[in-house]
């Protein structure tokens, strides 16, 4: 056993952490500053201030440095990940890319893709998007109905995709499209990743509404728009193993900084505690809230001491496979849990917007309301607990 | 960064479940079980376990020990609640820990390589059941050296050779002879032995540097090595009512497809798993004296418990009427996870100590994720080890 981290590791620390204090002005480091931007603003604001860091060489830690990367280890992605959350710093504008795309443009990309679409990505010149859930296809992603039919050197894209992060800010898109039939009951046969330009006639991004009130997610729809045959990640035919392996790089690899984030907030829960009355004493008293509260804290140190597990297997070079769904699973409900926690301790004062504690209760009351899709997006609960019972159990089918 | 055994460790490991799979199966448990007369300390196993130097680990060389850790000791722990192993392997272990952390070196010597060699037998009375997990007398009081008072829900004092004794002015070694009464308890769980010792002027050897900082350190101590035990207890049950779902037929299918059982079972070896993290970073927490240690073990105690309570429950729900019977083993691992749940504290009482030490505190501004020894070391909000553990 051995928690130290390398010389080099703590060295990076160091470094980033004062690039950090010099680059990341104390304003930008409060909710106030980003409460009263509208969401475009945010979005160039936070779009540009990652473009400089990128600049500065804090961007693809763990990525080659022959595609723009700076060729660290898992140890300091991790690093930079809590680094990142204590600073308060703006969280990516490129999430898809970075998290989905690029480690799989890594993996099985052209020599040409990865040159193009990492760096381009890394330094925010391209936005890119993930159009895979339907109206009629969640879940059950091998029903989609989107078609991609070759023309020439072209396909030639119809259909709507839906959830889709970053829909109004997107330049480009990875998206499942059908390019050849289902083979007899395969449905999962026939299917392509395609990468998409969005700045063309027949693609159109259209807003939706979040039960937080934010619109951070779209709808884009299809009608004759094209890309090249040449932009297909995996190969023709391959869409569905190409995106397991894509949605695999999500599931495990971000865990630390899962509890870093979800740790602070529990800070911020038990200081609203402890200002909160209960029966005419602050609610951090109340026997009950208080195992609540505890019972959350266990959940989130278990989320810490798994990252550890995490990175002591990617530092060995093994792959996390299904084991990846465990760790999605479990942070998910450790941060709805906490969410309910939280309410449970406002009680009819979560209603309110503002109230005591300003800020941070809007924070909190957001992240509350954000947890709710963490068990939805990504794999819902219930695919992941089909995912670990027949593939990491061994359950029959 | 390296959370995982160590080679060594994973070479002990191999060698006390290749012993138990090959030497002290459930067919050995279930005699045990099935002479609720017996002592329940099957000769050849404790001869083994001494052998084996199974007892020694924590023991310092000098008696004959090994000089190991907690992590070493937890990885015994976590074989035997797997393997439902009788014996007063724990009661031994930690009245050695008593004589290490708080004896003399004349106690020290008496008693050191005897119980490292397992030719004397231990047993602990550190706290009284039902209580939390702080240093406070056990039932007992000491008066000019010798003791009176009731002590209830001790391990194996029939067999013990030592009694560890916790008055209310300290810990003491008592020495079964005139004064002591052992009066045998029918319990539940048959992989162990429950006993009341009455005292009645026994006498008593002081413990010279046993501290009310030592007492809660063996308190932290023994409940670690039984989530240790509850988190072995937890992954059998799991891992055999897999296996068994894979194979059941009903309804024409295997009862493990149907959804219903297979989420459930999804959630179980997630929790399983996560209180396996937490019962082994306790250990390690312990033996590094890491800042957050004693937070530590409550998380550790109070996940442990919790899960091994869904896991066993589950593998007597999921293995339907067979899982029920007296012929079945299910009911093994319910029982000894029901008297480990209680033992040291509960969850309940480990999430009351956990609230002490996070919420009625404000932490500390600087709330440091990293950048010290540990990744996501939290800083002084989690108190300092023993002193905050006392304080609760």
């Amino acid at each position: 056993m051995d928690l130290t981290f390398s010389k080099e590791d703590e060295d990076f620390r160091r470094e980033f952490r004062s690039w950090l204090d010099t680059n990341l002005p104390a304003e930008m480091r409060t909710g106030a500053f980003w409460a009263d931007k509208t969401e475009d603003e945010s979005f160039s604001i936070r779009r540009q201030w990652e473009a400089d860091k990128a600049a500065a060489g804090f961007a693809g830690i763990v990525w080659p440095t022959e595609y723009g990367g700076r060729g660290g280890t898992p140890t300091m992605k991790a690093i930079y990940d809590q680094e990142m959350i204590r600073a308060n710093a703006p969280t990516t504008v490129n999430p898809l890319g970075l998290t989905f795309l690029a480690p799989t443009v890594m993996f099985l990309g052209t020599e040409e893709q990865k040159k193009t679409i990492i760096p381009e990505l890394l330094h925010n010149k391209t936005i890119w998007c993930q159009g895979f859930s339907e109206p009629g296809a969640g879940s059950d992603l091998a029903a989609l109905q989107m078609k991609a039919e070759r023309q020439g050197e072209e396909y030639v894209l119809n259909g709507q995709k839906i959830w889709t992060t970053n829909a109004m800010h997107g330049d480009k898109i990875f998206t499942m499209a059908r390019t050849g039939a289902p083979e007899g009951s395969k449905k999962h046969a026939g299917i392509s990743m395609l990468l998409v330009d969005m700045h063309q006639k027949g693609v159109e991004a259209r807003p939706l509404k979040q039960m937080s009130g934010a619109s951070e997610f779209g709808e884009v729809f299809f009608t004759d728009a094209t890309c090249p045959v040449t932009e297909v990640l995996g190969g023709e035919g391959n869409g569905w193993q190409t995106a397991m392996l894509l949605l695999s790089f999500e599931r495990g690899s971000s865990a630390i900084s899962q509890y870093t984030e979800f740790r602070k907030m529990w800070d911020e829960v038990a200081a609203y505690a402890r200002e909160t009355s209960r029966d005419g004493k602050a609610a951090a008293q109340d026997p009950v809230l208080r195992q609540q509260l505890a019972k959350s804290l266990v959940e989130l140190e278990c989320l810490k001491y798994h990252s550890w597990h995490v990175l002591t297997q990617t530092s060995q070079g093994k792959d996390l496979g299904f084991e990846a769904s465990m760790t999605k699973l479990f942070w998910a409900n450790t941060f709805r849990d906490l969410g309910d926690v939280y309410s449970d301790i406002a009680g009819q004062e979560f209603q309110l917007t503002a109230g005591a504690r300003g800020a941070s209760r809007q924070e909190l009351t957001s992240m509350a309301l954000w947890s709710r899709s963490c068990t939805i997006w990504g794999g819902s609960n219930e695919v992941q607990r089909t995912v670990i019972a027949e593939r990491v159990l061994g359950l029959p089918r | 960064m390296r959370f995982a055994l160590t080679d060594e460790q994973r070479d002990l490991q191999d060698a006390v479940r290749s012993y138990l799979r090959d030497r002290f199966g459930p067919q050995q448990v279930r005699e045990v079980y099935e002479d609720p007369a017996g002592d329940a300390v099957p000769d050849k196993l404790w001869a083994s376990i001494g052998e084996q130097g199974w007892l020694a680990l924590m023991v310092p060389e000098q008696y004959e020990g090994f000089d190991a850790g907690l992590v070493e000791a937890s990885v015994i722990a976590r074989a035997f609640g797997a393997g439902t192993v009788p014996g007063p392997w724990l009661g031994t272990v930690l009245a050695a820990e008593a004589l290490r952390l708080g004896g003399s070196p004349e106690q020290q010597a008496a008693w050191l390589p005897r119980l490292a060699s397992g030719e004397a037998k231990g047993a602990v009375a550190l706290i009284a059941p039902g209580n939390s997990p702080r240093p406070a007398s056990a039932g007992a009081e000491a008066v000019q050296g010798r003791l009176t008072g009731t002590l209830n829900l001790v391990e194996y004092a029939a067999v013990a050779d030592v009694l560890v004794v916790a008055a209310a002015d300290g810990l003491y070694l008592v020495q079964p002879g005139e004064g002591v009464t052992v009066q045998a308890l029918d319990a539940l769980d048959r992989t162990s032995r429950l006993t009341t010792v009455t005292l009645t002027g026994a006498a008593g050897e002081k413990l010279a540097g046993a501290t009310p900082e030592v007492h809660q350190q063996l308190l932290d101590r023994a409940a670690v090595l039984v989530a240790n035990d509850l988190v072995g207890i937890a992954r059998k049950a799991l891992t055999d009512t897999v296996e068994y779902d894979k194979t059941r037929v009903q309804f024409g299918r295997p009862v493990g497809s149907f959804q219903a059982i297979k989420h459930h079972l999804a959630d179980l070896v997630v929790h399983v798993t996560m209180a396996e993290h937490a019962a082994l970073y306790a250990a390690y927490a312990l033996d590094s004296g890491a800042q957050d240690a004693t937070l530590a073990v409550s998380i550790a105690k109070s996940k442990a418990g919790d899960v091994a309570r869904q896991a066993t429950s589950d593998m007597i729900q999921y293995h339907g009427g067979i899982g029920f019977t007296w012929e079945h083993d299910a009911h093994f691992y319910f029982k000894r996870a029901k008297r480990l749940e209680y033992a040291y504290g509960d969850a309940t009482q480990h999430r009351e100590r956990i609230a002490a030490l996070l919420i009625d505190a404000a932490p500390a501004e600087d709330n440091s994720l990293g950048g010290g020894t540990a990744v996501g070391g939290t800083g002084a909000s989690q108190g300092t080890g023993v002193a905050a553990g006392v304080a609760v």
